[in-house]
């Protein structure tokens, strides 16, 4: 574990020497409550006379809705409600973001509850409140369902085809050129770029193109969905869910329920994991629907199954891409096409894959094409730098293959081609100050890299980017009459932020860490925030809570000068107290921070601290991995055996909680490159729904992930973060498979690269022979 | 049977609890987690495979109590009597345990759901560890094998291997030792009061008879009723198939069913002797038995999973039947009427079919000890740890004068049982250890099998990698350095053999 900081100047290093908590290791306030089994999430809230509410799902992955019948369920003993489509009004097609996605609530009432048809296995069309869960599945049992079972489609290249089954009969390409005028799959085609590729190619001496294929992989949380829904006769009501944004939560129950969102209010549980999974909601309007009718609180929790089902997962894709370079190595055009699954509903991540995918390169000519393609699978939710590790797994493969045919290290390559502060991105906007070139020469000069291979071993890099997000959040800090403070946010922790929140502010007020308490509020005690996604928390809740506590810190330093009877400029804050400029202080030396708490009765009133931002600024984090493996020429199991992540934080605030980040990303990354993807049969139905055979990576699948933290600090962060949460799952795809590239020879553009296909590879590479 | 309890008796933490058990399908995790309000335990998938629901079963043995690392959400609440519960919640007595601590410390949860599982395991270790004599430090190898059950999505498990060496080096509790002795007495008590189980209620019961007599009473009763061993299946079709089970025979309380005999001729494990504690003896055979032991389900389910259930079961792709009938293994099989032996390879007749009549149930397994036996067995699934065999082929064979005698190879995931190759060992049996033998030994296994493709490989990868292991084997009867599947530096196999088996 290693820190590299590049410093701005020798102030700010100067300035460093004297944080007292920023940069630390501290343990999170949240720690013991999570290792004795306090910390409450989303399924453990039991409220008096509440009802367990289970959902009735679709076994066909397309059918036409002809009657559901719910007679019989409803007259089954100890049943109190029951909802379908008859329950939820349709809504008009429009967008709204959800973390770096959009959602379309037309789409959102349809994928909560079917209406016209059910578009994947697992689509839900009711649900059931009952005494209790036995009661519940019984009733699901008797509802009768007709469905007309239509043909399916699973395969995002099949369902490009004129000829296939239409999954919404009405959907017109937004962005086609010509515009298009019949319907099909294919919901959305978006282009970035800019140069004129055909030119760039004309210049390359070496030119590489591949297709590539990947299949969905789930976000794999450990914590199934899960709420309780409680609303009274008058319609004011409660939720309690595990979400990544209960702000966001409410806005959607509240349209898809017809309610005004003030009487909705939504606590944020403890979130079992996330990754981008929940920031859209399932069961919440459902149990929210199933209380309103029932007049009792409503717990709702999916199965693993459910969760595999009828939760996002990533999507799957084919892609094409095409990359020319010099011979001396310099790239002179990259190509991109994207072909990304968007599950049963339009808003796959291919506008961000398409974006970030040549985003580590300074290129002149370069384009990158992506279309949102309709497909019979649950809707895609966004998972952890949602698109770009597709997208980048992809170009950073090819990347490699071109550094080999010109025969030059793969970092030197990269660095050849880096981009920079400055560098028009292919999507757009110049770059700040960013870190890559950093991330590259530390990758470099690692231990790692340096270190020899055994034979029949191989080592792969790669890099990769995200542009990570800010937006709105708001913060409160509440001053009680020792002197110790509640941090109030509005943004789940899901990764350590309450730690990093609270370090900012007691470095802002210079109090002691365990001084400051930190929690995440309810909807109705702070002002609206963004939820947690985008890796924006420690940045934007970070930077709105820095400015909360400055709000503090100047009213503090306000009732010290009244209680000295001094002008307030005359008053300076330092290491948690109130001292005066000219060194006298007033009937006592200096005012602590304790001291003005006892008396803010007397001194005006409640010492309140807030700010409420949208705060911009995000800059981008770029990250490089270097991976060692070995292969097992008899079974095809890929074995890890060394793997070091080199990122660009900006600033770690808690260095243990951005290597976490670090470590998580990648590991999730191994399980997406080797073995995890979603398996169907022939008629459309998932086989492999739980953990034993969705295969995610186990302890000893894993050696320690090494990390170095690179600091290029972000000048719109008041301590130079970053976003770090979403990077680290980019480059692990094409780092793993270069590395199995280089031990084997033989180089696969399909994922996973799971023992069987690596066998099958080969086998026929020795056959070819 | 005579003198029921109709209560489901057991120390929850130090606390002597009494259920009414009014429901025979009521797991472990549903009680904790809806009866006794313990959230702290978790549920993230009810089928055994993540480990959120870890919690340690205290049970009465030999030296004392021991503590077993147990998936909650597939153990039924009956099956937990006259034993001790401890949850995530009661490791922290006077102040959090050192596990706890280390946990904190190492900043082992992020957004910790998985935590109390992973502490419960480590608390696991940390107590095996501390039963060992020794005091060199626990090793990654057996970090990683008391982890394999509990899934982590967030760390990538680094901090948590930390955690659990910090913790691992750290004495056990002060207060631990009190509250076992304790908790002993109790148990103790309790056992050698001798009542057996029998909770009825209207939707079923559930017993646990406790001598073969009273199983036999209890089974003519009930035909019908469901004979439960660890549960690692049978909780499954209760938790992710939805069934009701409405008549339900424990068999883990009956004595004769916990033996492990053993003699210079054989071995003979009784069917409720768990994976865990037959895995020790079982090693001794080979070394492969040992590392197919060590990625045999995960620490909790060969704690549950016990050896006559893994073949009663009949499942083609168990791990135990093909390596015993490669071993030459009968079964026994008693009833009223007595008990009758048969080979083992006789036993699975097709695809959930098997040869036991109503009122027949499986008493123990015979195994031959051959010291002449050349026997290597290997076990092929795409993840080392926790998964099921696409392929697991074990061989067996004597050599007399290079010539191969009594062939037995017998195949895991590649026909709808564990089945042999008959043909291969056919065109084994008699000849030299060649090439020629080789190559009319691979052509004959594929003829022997028509595997299925599904999610887990493909009938052309299993019939390749059947085809490998049979040239493995071959190498492994004339050559002595052979590299093996999964270098055995780095997996050394199960780490029991000195601690944390008793």
């Amino acid at each position: 574990m290693a820190i590299v900081t590049k410093r701005v100047s020798d102030e700010r290093e100067a300035e460093e020497q004297n944080f007292n908590w920023v940069g630390t290791r501290a343990v999170r306030p949240d720690g013991v409550d999570k290792v004795t089994g306090r910390a409450k999430f989303g399924a453990d809230l039991h409220l008096p006379n509440m009802l367990v509410g289970k959902m009735l799902r679709s076994p066909h992955a397309h059918a036409r809705i002809l009657s559901i019948d719910i007679s019989s369920a409803e007259k089954l003993p100890g049943v109190k409600a029951i909802v379908t489509r008859e329950d939820f009004s349709d809504l008009a097609s429009e967008f709204v973001p959800a973390g770096e996605m959009m959602v379309n609530y037309r789409d959102i009432t349809r994928n909560v509850m079917a209406r016209e048809k059910v578009l994947y296995e697992g689509h839900a069309l009711a649900a059931v409140a009952a005494v209790n869960a036995i009661v519940a599945r019984e009733a699901l049992a008797l509802i009768q369902v007709d469905y007309e079972v239509l043909p399916h489609v699973l395969d995002v290249v099949e369902a490009m085809k004129p000829e296939a089954v239409l999954i919404q009969e009405d959907l017109l390409t937004d962005g086609a050129d010509p515009p298009a005028d019949k319907p099909s799959n294919i919901a959305k085609r978006v282009e970035f770029g800019h140069g004129d590729i055909e030119t760039g190619f004309a210049k390359a001496d070496v030119i590489v193109e591949r297709e590539f294929n990947t299949r969905p992989v789930h976000q794999g949380y450990i914590e199934p969905h899960a709420c309780v829904a409680s609303v009274s006769e008058d319609g004011q009501a409660e939720l309690w869910c595990s979400t990544q944004g209960h702000y966001v939560v409410r806005g959607h129950c509240a349209r898809i329920l017809g309610m005004d969102v003030a009487k909705l209010r939504v606590t944020a549980s403890e979130i079992g994991g996330g990754f981008g999974g929940k920031t859209v909601v399932y069961l919440e309007p459902v149990a929210l629907a199933l209380s309103r009718k029932a007049c009792q609180p409503v717990k709702m929790v999916m199965t693993r199954e459910e969760v595999f089902k009828a939760s996002g997962p990533a999507s799957g894709a084919n892609m094409r891409v095409k990359i020319g370079a010099t011979r001396d190595g310099r790239i002179t055009a990259g190509e991109a096409i994207l072909h990304y699954q968007a599950g049963a509903f339009q808003g796959s991540p291919v506008p961000p894959g398409a974006q970030c995918a040549f985003a580590p390169y300074d290129l002149e000519h370069v384009r990158a094409v992506g279309f949102d393609v309709l497909v019979n699978r649950p809707k895609v939710a966004a998972y952890r730098a949602p698109g770009a590790p597709i997208s980048e797994y992809a170009v950073e493969s090819v990347v490699d293959e071109v550094a080999k045919k010109l025969n030059i290290d793969p970092i030197e390559f990269r660095l050849k081609n880096a981009s920079r502060e400055g560098t028009k991105a292919s999507h757009g906007p110049k770059f700040g100050p960013i870190g890559l070139v950093e991330t590259l020469e530390a990758a470099q000069a690692h231990d790692h890299y340096q270190s020899p291979l055994q034979p029949g071993q191989g080592r792969g890099v790669a890099s990769g980017y995200w542009f990570n997000i800010g937006g709105q959040s708001s913060v409160t800090l509440n001053t009680s009459e020792d002197g110790t403070v509640a941090l109030v946010v509005g943004t789940p922790d899901i990764g350590g932020s309450r730690a990093s929140l609270g370090m900012m502010v007691a470095e802002e007020l210079g109090v002691e860490l365990d001084k400051v308490r930190p929690m995440i509020g309810d909807t109705s005690s702070l002002g609206y925030n963004f939820l947690t996604g985008g890796s924006r928390t420690t940045f934007a809740t970070g930077k709105v809570a820095v400015d909360a506590a400055r709000d503090l810190v100047s009213q503090l330093r306000e009732r010290a000068a009244k209680i000295w009877d001094v002008p307030v400029g005359d008053i300076l804050w330092h290491n948690g107290e109130a001292l005066q400029k000219n060194g006298r202080g007033g009937p006592t030396e200096t005012l602590s921070f304790r001291d003005l708490a006892e008396s803010m009765g007397k001194t005006g009133g409640p010492l309140v601290g807030q700010a409420s931002e949208n705060v911009q600024g995000a800059a981008p984090s770029f990250g490089t991995h270097v991976v060692d493996v070995d292969v097992d020429r008899e079974t095809g199991r890929v074995e890890i055996l060394r793997y070091t992540v080199v990122q660009d934080a900006g600033k770690a605030i808690h260095p243990s909680y951005v290597e976490g980040q670090y470590q998580g990303g990648a590991v999730q990354g191994i399980g997406w490159a080797l073995n995890e993807e979603y398996i169907y049969d022939s008629e459309g139905r998932l086989e492999n729904a739980g953990f034993l055979d969705y295969r995610m990576p186990v302890c000893s699948d894993v050696p320690m992930i090494d990390t170095v933290i690179v600091e290029v600090p972000n000048p719109a962060h008041p301590y130079g973060v970053k976003g770090v949460g979403e990077t680290p799952i980019v480059p692990p795809l094409a780092a793993i498979s270069n590395a199995v590239a280089n031990a084997l020879g033989i180089r696969f553009s399909e994922l996973p690269m799971s023992p069987p296909r690596v066998l099958a590879a080969i086998a026929a590479a020795s056959s070819s022979k | 049977m005579q003198n029921a309890r109709g209560r489901v008796r057991f120390l929850l933490g130090s606390q002597p609890t009494e259920v009414e058990l009014a429901d025979p399908n009521l797991t472990l995790l549903d009680y904790l987690r809806t009866h006794a309000r313990l959230t702290g335990t978790k549920e993230g998938c009810a089928e055994g495979d993540c480990g959120a629901c870890t919690v340690l079963i205290g049970e009465v043995h030999d030296q004392g109590l021991r503590y077993l690392p147990t998936n909650a959400c597939i153990v039924l609440l009956g099956m937990v009597d006259n034993k001790q519960v401890l949850t995530v919640e009661h490791l922290g007595r006077e102040k959090i345990h050192p596990v706890q601590q280390a946990m904190a410390d190492q900043h082992g949860s992020q957004c910790g759901f998985c935590t109390p599982g992973f502490v419960m395991s480590l608390a696991g270790l940390q107590w095996a560890a501390s039963c060992k004599n020794e005091s060199t430090p626990v090793d990654r190898a057996q970090i990683d094998e008391y982890l394999a059950g509990n899934l982590c999505r967030c760390t990538g498990y680094g901090p948590i291997v930390s955690a659990a060496r910090e913790a691992c080096s750290a004495p056990l509790p002060e207060s631990w030792q009190a509250h076992t002795a304790v908790a002993e007495t109790t148990l103790r008590a309790w056992q050698n009061q001798g009542q057996p189980l029998c909770c009825t209620s209207d939707r079923g019961f559930f017993a646990a008879p406790r001598s073969r007599a009273d199983l036999h009473t209890i089974m003519s009763d009930h035909p019908g009723a469901t004979l439960l061993a660890g549960a690692t299946d049978i909780g499954l079709w209760i938790t992710k198939w939805g069934q009701r089970l409405s008549a339900v025979i424990y068999l883990g309380q009956i004595p004769e069913l916990q033996r492990l005999v053993q003699n210079d001729e054989k071995l003979e494990i009784g069917a409720g002797v768990s994976l865990q504690d037959a895995s020790t003896t079982l090693s001794e055979i080979s070394p492969d038995l040992n590392r197919l032991l060590r990625r045999f389900g995960s620490r909790q389910v060969r704690n549950q999973g016990t050896v006559g259930g893994n073949i009663a079961n009949g499942s083609p792709i168990g791990d135990l039947p093909p390596v015993l009938i490669a071993l030459g293994a009968r079964l026994r099989i008693a009833s009223t009427g007595g008990v009758r032996e048969i080979p083992l390879d006789t036993f699975f007749v097709d695809y959930g079919q098997q040869d036991l009549a109503p009122g027949e149930f499986v008493e123990s397994v015979v195994i031959p000890l051959d010291r002449d036996l050349r026997f290597r067995c290997w076990k092929i699934a795409k993840r080392f740890d926790q998964d099921i065999s696409a392929v697991l082929g074990a061989f067996a064979a004597k050599l007399e004068g290079g010539i191969v005698r009594e062939v037995r190879i017998c195949f895991g995931g590649m026909a709808a049982t564990p089945k042999r190759a008959r043909q291969c060992e056919a065109a084994l049996t008699g000849q030299p250890l060649d090439h020629e033998t080789l190559a009319r030994a691979r052509q004959a296994l594929a003829t022997d099998f028509d595997p299925i493709t599904d999610m887990r490989a493909s009938a052309h990868y299993r019939q390749r990698a059947a085809g490998n292991l049979l040239e493995k084997y071959f190498l492994a009867m004339t050559t002595t350095d052979l590299p093996d599947l999964y270098d055995e530096k780095t997996w050394p196999g199960l780490s029991n053999q000195s601690f944390a088996n008793g």
